[in-house]
């Protein structure tokens, strides 16, 4: 007996009579996908008609849309509808000039992501795997929401898409989730766009009962991004600019070292951004003793365990950050190598922006 | 009618042109090439090839057709025992299996079975035009994990059978080492991507970008309804050797070098996926992997390509025309040495200089072969006082994986031995969790195609009766 499978809700825009409704189905194909077109039983009589799939969610029986003992079962896909794969851009907006974040239709995923998991996508078929850490998730709507900042050319190309838009691959979730039992105080450090990662730590946290404290840090104004989900999920929240032009001047490092120092008792601290960022948090953190956990974003390619490109050096040995990771004890880490590492493509990265502007440069004229 | 007493020799491309090319490097025999190769098989009673093949195809019997010129009927024999014939004829070591005991083999050179197999499968997948009969289904389900050699094989000899097959793969497309390991200049993906095409046609249903153990465990296959898992996760992390200076830019695994030319297509100027054109590169291991990482360097546009083996050329264990093809594109063999450590440039003066933490050169240590070891293979012994630094720009470590992690921490009831590998029972496949099947390099460790191909034969037979007996 099945007790795991999948659902597709069935519109069908022929019959008058249920034309704009949607009737949940047992699906027993995998491969099903919205718009899809399908034979299904319909009505009293159960005779077959022709619908399209809107919606495919994947669940336990006992979360089932429809009561699973009297469901009845799509009984052939009769069209697959094409180009568009599963994973389509269902919302898409700015957060700043230089951060995007995105809702993205991938219901497997969806189901089991956590907090300080990541998945891997690739935007179209010829283009490279990029993990990209999970920045929230809607189970029941199964999409996953990530945040990306536009920095080489992979980033740039999947910002080109818009709603409706599909991207190739997106696999996950991957990596380990970030660990939050037992945790009664801690404090969120987050620092320009890993504060998209940072959150829905934050936020699993605050319904947990925690007490959250953020520090959230960004280079100006402009670039602050989620002060009100970050506003919603703290007992107390610090934003900090480099230029001071928005909340407090300064660095992160500093809202925390006071607080440190005040003798606020955090049982952990977690640090989400910039490298130096958490080696900087990490050795702040060192003279009170409080434990640092620290999310690592290194190079990656299969992201599953295979090609060791993400291997990081972890109390003196060596790690892999997709399946050990992506969250160390941050004063294992070795920063200063992990800094080294990530720099390692940095020529071919720039070039490839360099190529692009050439090629708008080239479009004006 | 005299025997030749040597086999027809492999058209190639000239090493010259072929080191800067990734284009096939053997370009197979043609009708009248493989019909005379054909000619010098004795046909022998015992059939002693079959027993040297671990999917035993039966391969007098094909061969005989080939004599005749029936190409098709060969092929059908071949696909009887074997899913991916264009695929074997090109990555066996048959030097150590079917062509080892050919009898022809005690006085000449064993019939060229490899290049027969490949033959007859390029033959079929240039010429067939025709339906595959896709077998009627019995209305069984079972779960492959993974779609490389073993897991197409279990699916290929299940689906044909009836079963309906579904194939999880992890990266997003389907082949597993044959797509993100083999390059191209020796397993063209085109082949690879015919051969799966061929699995579908049967009805097996490829699912990529699922990662089992993570998008979905063991346990869920089998609430969807699924009777039957095999695992074909194959071989996992890449083992690094513990010296200094194994974090530098500059030092892959070969599975990252590799995955990022052969799957990532990064020796393609319009790919977006980054790689080093180092200009000279050491590559430390002795396998067929190494032999792979070596050559792809080569054609990358590498000035000269060492590889660094610890035992002598009488140990290695790559295969031989692998070697010898190496050797004739000018890889050079540093036998009987052992890295101690990765140097790297360091700029003291200035901590922004663009080339701080890239390789600069390996240092090496001489050895001879001293006792034999548990294996019976010669044990490398240091020369103290024998380093010296080879002057390299990358560093390939080569030297095997250790299985991967992610399917034994999320499935209950799952052994696995000492080294991490899944434990079976040899003659089925089974493992200690009920339903549950493995095979491939995910329960021996780095090992061949045709191995891996074995097992996944042998665990659909033993997934077939455990259906069929519920």
């Amino acid at each position: 007996m099945k007790s795991l499978m999948y659902f597709a809700a069935v519109e069908f825009p022929d019959d008058p009579n249920v034309a704009g409704r949607k009737y949940w189905y047992g699906c027993p194909f995998e491969d099903a996908e919205p718009g899809d077109e399908v034979l299904a039983p319909l009505g009293r009589h159960n005779n077959l008609q022709r619908g399209v799939i809107r919606e495919v969610r994947f669940s336990k029986d006992y979360e089932a849309p429809y009561p699973v003992y009297i469901i009845k079962y799509i009984k052939d896909i009769v069209k697959k509808q094409g180009a568009c794969s599963m994973y389509k851009i269902i919302e898409k907006r700015e957060l700043n000039p230089t951060v995007t974040m995105m809702d993205i239709y991938a219901p497997l995923v969806a189901r089991k992501a956590e907090p300080g998991q990541f998945i891997i996508l690739r935007v179209d078929d010829e283009g490279e795997r990029i993990p990209l850490t999970v920045a929230g998730y809607n189970r029941k709507a199964g999409t996953v929401k990530i945040i990306f900042q536009v920095v080489g050319a992979t980033t740039m190309k999947l910002n080109e898409k818009n709603e409706g838009d599909c991207i190739a691959d997106f696999c996950g979730p991957l990596g380990c989730a970030t660990e939050t039992e037992g945790l009664k105080k801690v404090c969120i450090v987050g620092g320009g766009v890993g504060c998209a990662i940072a959150l829905p730590v934050a936020q699993k946290l605050h319904e947990l009962g925690c007490e959250v404290h953020s520090v959230i840090g960004f280079r100006n104004k402009d670039l602050v991004i989620l002060e009100d989900e970050f506003a919603a999920c703290s007992d107390k929240l610090t934003i900090m600019t480099d230029d001071g032009s928005y909340g407090r001047g300064g660095v992160v490092t500093e809202p925390l070292k006071e607080a440190l120092a005040s003798g606020e008792a955090y049982d952990k601290i977690i640090a989400i951004g910039p490298l130096v960022m958490m080696k900087f948090v990490v050795a702040t953190a060192k003279p009170f003793g409080v434990p640092v956990t620290v999310s690592m974003n290194p190079i990656m390619i299969d992201g599953t365990g295979m090609c060791g490109g993400c291997r990081l050096t972890v109390g003196g040995k060596t790690k892999f950050a997709c399946v050990d990771g992506p969250d160390f004890d941050g004063y294992e880490v070795d920063f200063d190598e992990a800094m080294e590492r990530g720099r390692m493509y940095s020529a071919f990265e720039s070039h490839a922006r360099e190529e692009e502007c050439n090629l708008f440069k080239k479009e004006v004229k | 009618m005299a025997i030749e007493p040597k086999k027809h020799p492999m058209p190639v491309q000239d090493p010259k042109v072929r080191a800067h090319n990734f284009d096939e490097v053997a370009l197979g025999y043609d009708e009248k090439t493989a019909v005379a190769e054909a000619l010098r098989c004795l046909n022998c009673k015992n059939k002693p090839c079959v027993q040297g093949c671990p999917v035993n195809i039966d391969i007098p019997d094909f061969i005989s057709k080939v004599k005749e010129s029936k190409f098709e009927e060969a092929y059908e024999i071949i696909s009887k025992s074997s899913s991916l014939p264009a695929v074997c004829g090109r990555v066996c070591p048959q030097e150590t299996q079917c062509e080892q005991k050919c009898t022809l083999g005690i006085k000449f050179e064993p019939v060229g079975i490899g290049r027969l197999e490949r033959f007859v499968a390029d033959y079929h997948n240039t010429y067939f035009k025709g339906i595959t009969a896709v077998p009627v289904s019995n209305g069984h389900k079972v779960a492959v994990v993974g779609s490389g050699p073993s897991g197409l094989t279990c699916a290929g000899d299940l689906a044909k059978k009836g079963y309906r097959v579904t194939v999880f793969e992890a990266l997003h497309l389907a082949g597993g080492v044959l797509v993100y390991g083999i390059p191209e200049f020796r397993l063209p993906k085109s082949i690879v991507k015919k051969e799966t095409d061929a699995l579908k046609e049967y009805g097996v249903d490829i699912q990529t970008d699922v990662v089992i153990g993570k998008t979905l465990t063991v346990d869920e296959l089998f609430e969807m309804g699924y009777e039957a898992v095999f695992i074909g996760s194959g071989a996992g992390l890449p083992k690094f050797m513990g010296i200094p200076g194994e974090s530098l830019k500059g030092v892959y695994s070969a599975n990252e070098f590799l995955t990022r030319n052969n799957l990532m297509k990064a020796y393609r100027n319009d790919s977006a996926t980054p790689i080093m054109h180092a200009k000279r590169v050491a590559v430390v291991g002795g396998g067929n992997v190494a032999m792979d990482a070596a050559r792809t360097a080569l054609r990358l546009g590498a000035e000269s390509v060492h590889i660094i083996y610890r035992r002598s050329m009488e140990e290695i264990p790559a295969r031989r025309e692998e070697v010898e093809h190496a050797e004739e594109e000018g890889i050079i063999f540093d036998i009987l040495r052992n890295p101690v450590e990765i140097l790297g440039y360091h700029n003291p003066e200035n901590k922004r200089d663009e080339k701080n933490g890239f390789v600069t050169g390996i240092k090496v240590i001489k050895c001879e072969l001293g006792e034999p070891d548990e294996q019976g293979r010669r044990r490398p012994v240091e020369i103290p006082g024998s380093e010296y630094v080879i002057d390299v720009d990358c560093v390939i470590m080569s030297i095997g994986t250790s299985p991967n992690p992610l399917i034994k921490s999320t499935t209950k009831g799952l052994e696995v031995n000492r080294r991490g590998g899944i434990i079976v029972e040899e003659q089925t496949g089974k493992t200690s969790k009920d339903g549950v099947y493995a095979g491939g390099d995910a329960v021996t460790g780095a090992a061949t195609v045709i191995l891996a191909m074995g097992a996944g034969k042998t665990a659909a037979k033993a997934i077939d009766e455990y259906i069929m007996s519920r």
